[in-house]
């Protein structure tokens, strides 16, 4: 960057720079096929996983996705790394929770509320915080998540959250969600269309997002807040905007969770929760918006297969070092570089072959060859 | 009337005096120099002007009316915009795509015109941070010239430059300027340089306005001689 960065930004040692592409409507097309065609073969993923734990795994992987979705989102396109997000996944958990126990509501109405709300408290939370950035954003985000953790184990809110003993869901009788009765709600394989479309989706979103206009108005924040401003961008405005739909996503994610687990332990709204699905989000990578999903599916997968002698975190801590030393953007970033080294040599050898003084051309075809390589 | 003016800008670093009392006024379609020796207060003019800083005292008037409380969004919004001493622009993107969003933002009807000017338009599909330096400096005096701004600021554009690149800068500015009948303020620290370039020139030195007037009469002031210009020359 030749731009001037604020003296707290952090954010830039771990999110690689990228470069959001936008334009073009064929890419959009293919991008959007893309995703659809994605969205229809994940929901055969129950026909071919049939092992239970397996597919419970792959469910918690999905569900958590969408909050490592909206951490990346920040992350990717504003550089602002977030620890708030688990405040709205968290929130909308528990408004679940509370509008099917305490209100007798029935559960679509209940995620739906618990949507709003997550997205309401995003919109609140980010009046306050999205002005700081790096290092302040951060903390600040990480201080008011905490606030909401010590409310929702207070033994005065003990009637709704249920206080350390958690929220045990309890239906009405007969109440179905969209089809399926509460026992199905915890079958994985049954629960799964519902959250790997809302997976899929969600991404499609927030990558059609990206590419817009807006997009790039988020970009050029990201890269220059000052020199936005003082080109006649309002630079609160994209900020809050781009929070909310992002904590949105986590909102979206923390309702199906409530849907699907039926019990909300306290320990979802902690800095432990938020903590992992940043670390899943950090190792898979920002650079693209499958980084954070990726991340979190290996996340969620080494956690149950290296859970042995209790030494869990400490592993974590050694990836985590071993990613942020070895591989700077990333699982997904690592990918992308190597992807580039490959065609690189390609490119060298065919210049070799085609060395005939057409500069010109040459040099055309390296500036393309330049813009398609950020396209990654 | 003047198009945008400073009166009595008084900026304070604390106890320290940076810019004392200082008036200016620039008219479309000339260029209006501000030189003076380090510390002389000259970023800190160009700041309190554009908005970036709230001078201690003292008003800025765009076409009469006070806008010393305006937000720099806003003075860019209604044709007052800067380019920055340290180069301010956005890395990550093309040229082209920086430039179609200011673009976007501040009506702009002849982008490509801005950028043969400049001779960016050779290279719109570079990533910024991947071009050389000088070319960086036009991009962000590019930048400053979207949306036909009626007075534009600029914040030494030639620092940084090797000898030629200035000139050619310069030029620049000044050719666009009086094509687009530009009120320009251009705080600079190559002297030569502006006493080729501007219509007006202002010297200040430890914040304090030493001379005003066209080249000939400040270059022929006892006090910039003795100040300024003579250990120089």
């Amino acid at each position: 960057m030749t731009t001037t960065a604020p003296a707290d930004d952090i954010t830039g040692d771990m999110v690689e720079p990228a470069t959001v592409k936008r334009g073009r409507p064929g890419r959009m097309l293919i991008g959007l096929g893309v995703g659809i065609a994605v969205l229809l073969v994940g929901l055969a993923v129950p026909y071919v996983v049939t092992d239970t734990y397996r597919m419970s795994l792959l469910l918690d992987a999905t569900i958590l996705s969408m909050l490592a979705l909206g951490i990346g989102f920040m992350a990717r396109h504003l550089g602002m790394i977030s620890l708030g997000h688990g405040a709205f996944f968290g929130t909308a958990a528990y408004a679940v929770g509370v509008a099917i126990t305490n209100w007798g509501w029935s559960p679509l109405n209940a995620v739906i509320f618990a949507i709003l709300l997550g997205s309401a408290l995003a919109l609140v939370m980010g009046v306050l915080v999205v002005r700081a950035s790096g290092f302040g954003f951060l903390m600040l985000t990480l201080a008011l998540s905490q606030a909401l953790y010590q409310l929702s184990v207070q033994i005065s809110a003990r009637e709704w959250t249920g206080a350390y003993d958690g929220k045990l869901i309890t239906y009405e009788p007969d109440m179905t969600f969209l089809g399926l009765t509460q026992a199905d709600l915890i079958n994985p394989g049954l629960f799964w269309p519902f959250a790997w479309s809302a997976l899929v989706v969600s991404g499609i979103v927030l990558w059609v997002v990206g590419r817009s206009k807006f997009g790039t108005t988020l970009e050029g924040i990201r890269e220059n807040e000052e020199r936005m401003r003082f080109s006649g961008y309002n630079t609160f405005l994209p900020r809050l905007i781009a929070f909310v739909l992002s904590g949105s996503v986590a909102s979206l994610g923390g309702a199906l969770f409530a849907m699907n687990a039926g019990y909300i332990s306290p320990q979802i709204l902690g800095f432990t929760q938020a903590g992992d699905s940043l670390i899943a989000a950090l190792i898979g990578g920002f650079g693209i918006i499958l980084g954070p999903v990726i991340g979190t599916f290996l996340f969620v997968y080494a956690q149950a297969n290296f859970n042995f002698g209790g030494n869990l975190h400490l592993l974590t801590g050694l990836l985590l070092i071993v990613v942020l030393v070895f591989m700077p953007g990333g699982i997904t970033g690592t990918l992308q570089k190597v992807y580039r080294r490959i065609r690189g040599k390609d490119r060298q050898v065919s210049d070799e072959r085609g060395r005939s003084g057409r500069d010109i051309a040459s040099d055309r075809a390296d500036a393309s060859e330049l813009r398609a390589e950020n396209e990654q | 009337m003047s198009i945008f003016e400073g009166r009595g800008l008084t900026v304070k670093y604390g106890a320290v005096v940076a810019l004392d009392n200082i008036d200016i006024s620039l008219e479309p379609g000339l260029v209006h120099g501000v030189i003076g020796p380090n510390g002389a207060g000259k970023s800190t003019f160009i700041d309190a002007l554009s908005g970036r800083k709230r001078p201690s005292s003292g008003k800025v008037l765009l076409d009469g009316s006070d806008i010393t409380r305006r937000s720099a969004r806003w003075r860019r919004t209604k044709g007052v915009s800067r380019s920055f001493q340290r180069t301010s622009v956005f890395g990550s993107m093309t040229v082209g795509e920086q430039l179609e969003m200011v673009a976007r933002k501040n009506d702009e009807p002849d982008l490509e015109g801005i950028m043969k000017t400049l001779g960016l338009d050779e290279i719109r599909d570079r990533v910024c941070s991947e071009i050389a330096y000088g070319t960086q400096r036009s991009v962000d005096l590019a930048i400053a010239l979207i949306g036909q701004p009626r007075v534009v600021l600029l914040d030494e554009p030639c620092a940084g430059l090797v000898a030629d690149e200035s000139v050619r800068m310069l030029d620049h500015v000044r050719t666009v300027c009086k094509e687009r009948n530009v009120a320009a303020l251009l705080v600079e620290h190559d002297v030569e340089g502006v006493f080729r370039t501007c219509d007006v020139i202002t010297v200040l030195d430890l914040g304090k306005l030493l001379a005003t007037g066209d080249p000939a009469s400040v270059r022929a002031d006892e006090n910039v001689i003795r100040a300024y210009l003579g250990s120089a020359a």
